[in-house]
């Protein structure tokens, strides 16, 4: 077994929503070959068996393609390795005696529920507004019956890698979702079957991403860096352009139908 | 307003594009602006420099030029502001840790106050020439008084900050505009990332006026 680490935690406690939180230090004897979640689930048991309130955080697959968890520590989010979720981040990649601290993703669109547990529901209501396609239920079409080039197949499944954890909201200095939207927009945007609604998809989602309150853009991107999944920013020039050519493009809905 | 001006205005990605848009036209007028002052080396007495600004001065078309100017610096202001504001507004609470993954410059952090530095170099430029060769009327010629001016005091530091500030803005607008109006791709990223030294050029280039009128004249 290999020998084990002290290591001090600041993590982030707030009762709800609406009151203030502040960091709370916790001291952690771990094992290097524990994942991070398995650190606050130690720490939760010992809250617990205390009498005290085990830390609130989300977690699910615990494999990496999930995107429930999230957490930004020391200040990067889903910490400090390329393309690795807060799950798969191992306790190896610290040194004893380290200080982390633990926070939530923050932003006005992410509000904290509570300690580091926040409401992402603003990327579904994205994804409701237009990240879908449209198909006709029934029998199964035959294979091979829409050919999509290689090129074109592989750039829609790099964005379709997204797992919408929201860790390029919280790595942005704006707050923005544009690598999540992006990624949405290229995913369908470059297959046949997501080309009737490409317009409508471009238009309906930025609308939505600002409805929510995400910032702009500006070009930093530390998004793409903070992306477990590898997203590229390229996605978000695609975005810029498809949204344009929409705005420019798009016809009115027709207003003769019925009469 | 038509429909699909109104639906560009409304949308952070609409504001985007005219920020870029105009920056960038901006940024033609000051490749012009440059070559334009590049006069002033060509002799001693600065006559060079006098005919060129005579022959913009009795340029007709001028006042137009002029107000075109100051549409595209006021869309280019006041939506950078507006985008700023609300990039404030997306994030209340900071981070108690400020860090990153390495891919914010110093640069690209500091868009809103180099344009601000900018912006108060503008109106101090303003004021010196445009309504300084007012003043001046008939009887003074341009390059007495450029020379003049940036001989006086603080008037020279203040022009060579207000130009550090101006390359600071663009080494990040001139790769952060293109892929705003959707114009990446990995040929186009390496031609982008060449593209971004005119911003040095640019600072550099106008930042030597005031230090030659200091110093080699």
């Amino acid at each position: 077994m290999s020998e084990s680490m002290h290591i001090t935690l600041n993590v982030w406690r707030q009762k709800n929503a609406q009151e203030e939180g502040r960091l709370e230090a916790h001291a952690c004897d771990v094992s290097p070959d524990m994942s991070f979640l398995e650190v606050l689930d130690v720490l939760n048991d010992k809250l617990v068996s205390e009498g005290k309130e085990a830390i609130a955080f989300e977690h699910d697959c615990r494999e990496g393609i999930c995107g429930s968890c999230s957490l930004v520590l020391n200040g990067q989010a889903h910490g400090p390795h390329k393309n690795t979720t807060t799950c798969q981040l191992h306790m190896r990649s610290f040194k004893s005696g380290d200080n982390i601290t633990v926070e939530p993703f923050r932003a006005a669109a992410f509000p904290v529920l509570k300690d580091l547990v926040v409401d992402r529901s603003a990327f579904d209501r994205i994804q409701q507004s237009g990240g879908y396609v449209s198909v006709n239920t029934g029998s199964a079409p035959a294979a091979n019956a829409v050919l999509v080039p290689k090129d074109d197949a592989d750039s829609a499944m790099d964005a379709a890698q997204c797992i919408g954890c929201g860790a390029c909201v919280a790595a942005c200095p704006n707050a923005s979702a544009m690598l999540f939207v992006s990624a949405k927009i290229a995913h369908l945007g470059l297959l046949p079957q997501g080309q009737p609604e490409r317009k409508k998809r471009a238009l309906a989602m930025v609308s939505a991403m600002d409805r929510e309150g995400f910032g702009n853009c500006s070009n930093h991107f530390e998004c793409g860096a903070a992306c477990p999944k590898g997203i590229s920013v390229a996605n978000i020039a695609r975005l810029n352009r498809d949204w344009l050519g929409a705005v420019l493009t798009e016809r009115e809905e027709r207003k003769d139908q019925g009469d | 307003m038509p429909t699909w001006l109104q639906k560009i205005l409304s949308s952070s990605l609409g504001k985007k594009y005219i920020t870029a848009i105009t920056g960038l036209l901006l940024v033609l007028f000051l490749v012009a602006h440059l070559a334009g002052n590049l006069t002033i080396y060509a002799d001693k007495d600065g006559s060079a420099f006098n005919s060129y600004a005579h022959l913009i001065e009795s340029n007709p078309l001028l006042p137009l030029a002029e107000a075109g100017l100051l549409v595209l610096f006021l869309a280019h202001i006041g939506l950078a502001v507006r985008v700023t504001i609300e990039n404030r507004r997306a994030r209340r609470s900071r981070y108690a840790v400020a860090n990153d993954k390495g891919k914010k410059t110093t640069s690209s952090a500091t868009m809103i106050w180099t344009g601000l530095i900018v912006l108060g170099f503008l109106i101090l430029h303003i004021w010196n020439f445009r309504i300084g060769k007012e003043l001046a009327g008939e009887s003074g010629d341009l390059y007495t008084l450029v020379k003049s001016e940036l001989r006086q005091g603080w008037t020279p530091w203040a022009y060579v900050v207000g130009m550090g500030a101006l390359g600071f803005h663009l080494w990040h607008a001139l790769r952060s505009a293109f892929q705003t109006l959707g114009a990446a791709h990995p040929y186009l990223d390496e031609a982008w990332e060449k593209l971004r030294w005119l911003a040095v050029v640019l600072a550099l280039g106008f930042a030597s006026f005031p230090l030659y009128f200091l110093f080699y004249t």
